[in-house]
């Protein structure tokens, strides 16, 4: 599952980052056009020109969420079948003018979005500017080619939830965590709900999801802000925009009334703990605090977790913590793989004595400052490329609803006190807001073999 | 999920100028415009009086500087019996320094913003840095005082000794781990490359904190190590900051150790076929492995464009087995060039009912990049596919450390990058099929899987009689014998 973290962008005219005092890293503005055409879809670009590269990116706001009834797992499996035959295109054509011109292409999707991204030699432009108002203009794919590419998302299933021995833990994670809400289904789905899936169903979810008006074109590089233009207009420009109302998710995820326990077990030889709490839809202010929080937690070997249960006690050989800030809903994950020995229950204790520290005292200046310190230079070094850029500029617009919050989160981030993270670890933290997984050893279970 | 899994104020608001037009989407793509030409920076060097290579690459457009500190010995100088010694020795630099503890360097070098690691990888080990430019002078301090005065302190070797420990058995829950571990060992025997290096069970046990100390003060000397300082820091600042945190680093007096590689070459036996039943693995994990070449071998811009012709999205094996038959994820391949020979892997997880399916892909597609020599349709794209990477590797600063550093640890021209370029667009479809033959023979190519055997060995038999099998509980990753000794009774 891709997790964004990334709040703050290097600009097109760069600037040295300059420290004004403590805390106070002065970021360089990423200057940004923001147009929308008449069919709906938002084009937003970034001119620089220190590569000769563009990054393309679309995001479509679409995710698993909204995977139709009885076919979890569609929405990702769809963004395989993209890249296979469309009106003009003949299956893996994609291939052909990125990878074959020394570029790269690549997609992700995740509960709330999909993205297609492409980086290309800046001169490949226009094709690509061609081949994505292409592939959003229809799909044209046979059952032959529908079929293996369904065979190759049910390898991505067992490669991710399989094969690796905690897999399955952080795929039930998720799937326990939701109740009502379609974020009980991890974007990988299942195998039955895959088998399931037919051609039809690929036509459906394009007519109803890949339409102008729920796409946003993200350029970054080296280009001609008028040839852009002119590019986007020609090829673009004719998609109609359907007339149906898009659908959307309103189921809201109840609150818990009280700490649910569950065990389940895998082929792990070592037993894994963990917590989650729902939090906060990810445009709520509190996402700012329990992303500082959650750097407090889990960033780095001076992290509170790391230090207490790795360092300090030895009883886990990893940890974990997510702040996972979703669209509808937050999902704040907790949890730790033990140590040859160590107990679950002993685990689980450590992790909540830490969560109870952040709760009972403020944390002090100088951790706060050190957290906000390692996620800026995170966002500094996620935001070197024009891909990257044009990453963080598709989440404010896509997924803040504001292409504006890629320039101003970082004074949102700088302006998180520690009464802030008290409160929202206060607030989400509570023992009914909680649910908790062991994840044991096969050979554990009681009167197993 | 996504698709492949291959080896990074106030807003001018426009509003555009609306199509209005109806036209018929066009049916064949735009032609490309012109390329434009890439320059990469140039590194400049200057050798310390202690010895130290230092080498500095200007690189502007983000506000971070990124360092390098590598010493020119890895895993490949671990004695037999100690595997993984070199790695917990670098591991250990950032945990305790005569004058700051593993929880005060963690906290200095995080409240800087900054990232501190270190490791041992074959032929070198290495601290990299990551920090902000404005804050490099305090964190290069710490970086220099964890590379040169780590303690070694007991109850922290006893420390990473459990995370080590526990670090094996996570990866002996993978099948694909477990099968790169058989393969090093299928390839290498008991020479150098062939041991985990990170350790086993029982040589992580036997390591003291003696043995640590002293791979530290054989190995990390100035004369025996490179720093690679790039980014937002010019040439003179770069000089400056090496000089006063590492100017000082004294050279010992005893004699430099060699690098020569330690007896026993490659083991003898090769084609063999061997499965290591997981019976509970959620895939099959299935690796074709052999010898490749070393960095220096004449060979290895066709070694290289060989491999692109195999690996990546769009390469033969991940056409076959993932494009036209789904039968994985991804499939792909490595030419790792080392020092002395390294290994050439090609590799893809399956479910467990195809591994001899896969396995049989895997070694066709070998064979046939010796029996003909590519068409230049697919060869001018596979070489796109080296040199667009290799661009990209460079827009990063870590990846133009990472990149200057690999080159100097070889003792190659730094110049190198200016030419890489050129270099891949001089191979020709005859050179890479000429270096399929004498170098990627799969007959004599070695092929391990790692799943439940029940699903996939009655057919793997019947093309391969020699199968050998061991069940996971029985492997021994400690010598080439690959099984645990028969315990008396």
């Amino acid at each position: 599952m891709v997790r964004f973290s990334i709040r703050l962008l290097l600009g097109a005219c760069l600037l040295l980052a300059t420290q004004l005092a403590p805390a106070q890293i002065r970021m360089p503005q990423l200057k940004f056009a923001d147009r929308t055409l008449k069919n709906g879809l938002r084009v937003l670009s970034v001119e620089d020109h220190s590569s000769p590269t563009v990054a393309i990116q679309v995001w479509y706001h679409v995710g698993s969420k909204d995977d139709p009834d009885h076919r979890s797992g569609f929405a990702h499996l769809f963004e395989h079948i993209m890249f296979k035959s469309t009106k003009h295109m003949k299956s893996e054509m994609m291939d052909r003018l990125t990878e074959d011109v020394g570029g790269f292409n690549n997609a992700f999707t995740n509960d709330d979005v999909t993205v297609y991204y492409e980086v290309v030699p800046s001169n490949y432009l226009e094709t690509l500017i061609w081949a994505e108002a292409d592939r959003l203009s229809g799909l044209n794919v046979d059952d032959a080619n529908f079929k293996s590419e369904r065979d190759v998302v049910k390898e991505e299933y067992r490669q991710s939830v399989d094969a690796p021995p905690y897999g399955r833990f952080f795929y039930l994670l998720q799937a326990k965590s939701f109740v009502d809400h379609p974020y009980k289904r991890p974007t990988i789905g299942s195998i039955a709900d895959l088998d399931s899936a037919s051609l039809q169903d690929v036509q459906e979810f394009h007519s109803t999801y890949y339409r102008p008006d729920n796409a946003t074109l993200v350029v970054v590089g080296d280009f001609d802000p008028k040839q852009l233009d002119g590019w986007v207009d020609k090829y673009f420009g004719p998609i109609a925009k359907p007339s149906l109302p898009l659908p959307r998710v309103k189921v809201k995820e109840p609150p818990r009334k009280g700490e649910s326990r569950l065990t389940e077990y895998g082929h792990n030889d070592l037993p894994a703990v963990g917590l989650t709490y729902l939090t906060t839809k990810r445009s709520d202010p509190d996402a700012d605090a329990l992303r500082v929080a959650n750097a407090i937690l889990s960033a780095g070997e001076s992290s509170r977790l790391y230090n207490a249960l790795v360092y300090t006690q030895q009883i886990a050989a990893e940890i974990e913590s997510d702040d996972n800030a979703l669209e509808d809903s937050g999902l704040f994950i907790v949890g730790a793989i033990l140590s040859e020995g160590k107990k679950v229950e002993d685990a689980e204790k450590s992790l909540l004595a830490e969560i109870k520290k952040l709760q009972d005292a403020p944390v002090s200046a100088a951790e706060l400052e050190k957290a906000k310190n390692q996620l800026i230079t995170d966002q500094l070094r996620e935001r070197e490329t024009g891909n990257g850029k044009a990453l963080a500029l598709g989440e404010s617009a896509v997924l803040l609803g504001d292409p504006a919050r890629v320039n101003t989160d970082l004074a949102r981030l700088q302006a998180v006190t520690a009464a802030d993270i008290q409160r929202v670890m206060k607030k989400y933290f509570t023992d009914s807001n909680r649910l908790v997984l062991y994840y044991l050893p096969e050979a554990t279970k009681k009167g197993g073999q | 999920m996504i698709r492949k899994i291959f080896f990074s104020a106030a807003l001018c608001a426009t509003l555009g100028v609306l199509s209005v037009n109806a036209q018929t989407p066009q049916a064949t793509p735009p032609p490309p415009a012109p390329p434009r030409s890439v320059t990469f920076p140039k590194p400049v060097e200057e050798t310390l009086p202690n010895g130290l290579r230092v080498i500095v690459v200007e690189r502007r457009e983000s506000p971070l500087v990124s360092a390098q500190l590598i010493i020119k010995n890895g895993g490949e100088v671990d004695p037999p019996e100690l595997a993984g010694l070199a790695d917990m020795t670098a591991n250990l630099l950032t945990k305790g320094t005569q004058t700051r503890d593993a929880t005060q360097i963690a906290q200095q070098i995080e409240s800087l913003g900054a990232s501190l690691d270190s490791g041992a990888r074959w032929d070198s080990s290495f601290a990299n840095l990551s920090v902000m430019s404005s804050k490099v002078a305090p964190a290069m301090e710490i970086f220099a005082d964890v590379v040169r005065r780590p303690t070694f302190k007991s109850e922290e070797v006893e420390r990473l000794r459990q995370q080590s420990l526990d670090a094996v058995t996570l990866a002996m829950g993978d099948p694909g781990a477990i099968a790169r571990l058989v393969a090093a060992r299928v390839v290498f025997g008991d020479s150098p490359y062939g041991h985990p290096i990170s350790g086993t069970t029982e040589s992580l046990t036997r390591i003291t904190a003696a043995d640590i100390a002293k791979m530290h003060l054989r190995y990390y000397r100035p004369d025996n190590a490179i720093l690679i300082i790039g980014g937002d820091i010019g040439a003179k600042d770069g000089f400056a900051l090496a000089t006063k945190y590492f100017g000082d680093w004294q050279k010992p007096t005893a004699p430099l150790p060699g690098q020569t590689m330690l007896p026993a070459g490659p083991s003898a036996r090769t084609g063999r076929v061997i499965v290591i039943d997981k019976p509970d693995a959620g895939q099959a994990a299935v690796v074709l492995a052999r010898t490749g070449i070393n960095r220096k071998d004449p060979d290895y811009f066709r070694g290289i464009v060989a491999n692109s012709v195999l690996n990546g999205y769009s390469g033969r094996l991940n056409q076959e087995i993932r494009i036209k038959r789904g039968l994985s994820y991804g499939a792909g391949s490595s030419l790792d060039a080392r020092r002395d020979v390294g290994p050439f892997l090609a590799s893809a997880q399956t479910k467990n009912e195809s591994g001899a399916q896969v396995a049989d892909l895997l070694l066709g597609e070998i064979g046939r990049l010796s029996s003909a020599p590519p068409a230049d349709v697919e060869l001018t794209p596979r070489k796109a596919v080296l040199t667009g990477g290799f661009s990209r590797n460079l827009e990063t600063v870590s990846g133009l450390v990472g990149q200057v550093g690999a080159l100097a640890l070889h003792g190659l021209s730094l110049d190198e990058i200016n030419h890489y370029i050129n270099d891949v667009q001089e191979i020709s479809a005859a050179d890479v099929q000429k270096f399929a033959s004498k170098t990627l023979d799969a007959k004599t190519s070695n092929i391990i899987i790692v799943g439940n055997a029940k699903a996939f060995l009655p057919e793997l038999q019947k093309k391969y009689p020699n199968v050998e099998v061991i069940p996971v509980s029985e492997l021994d990753l400690n010598s080439a014998s690959l099984k645990k000794k028969e315990t008396a009774g």
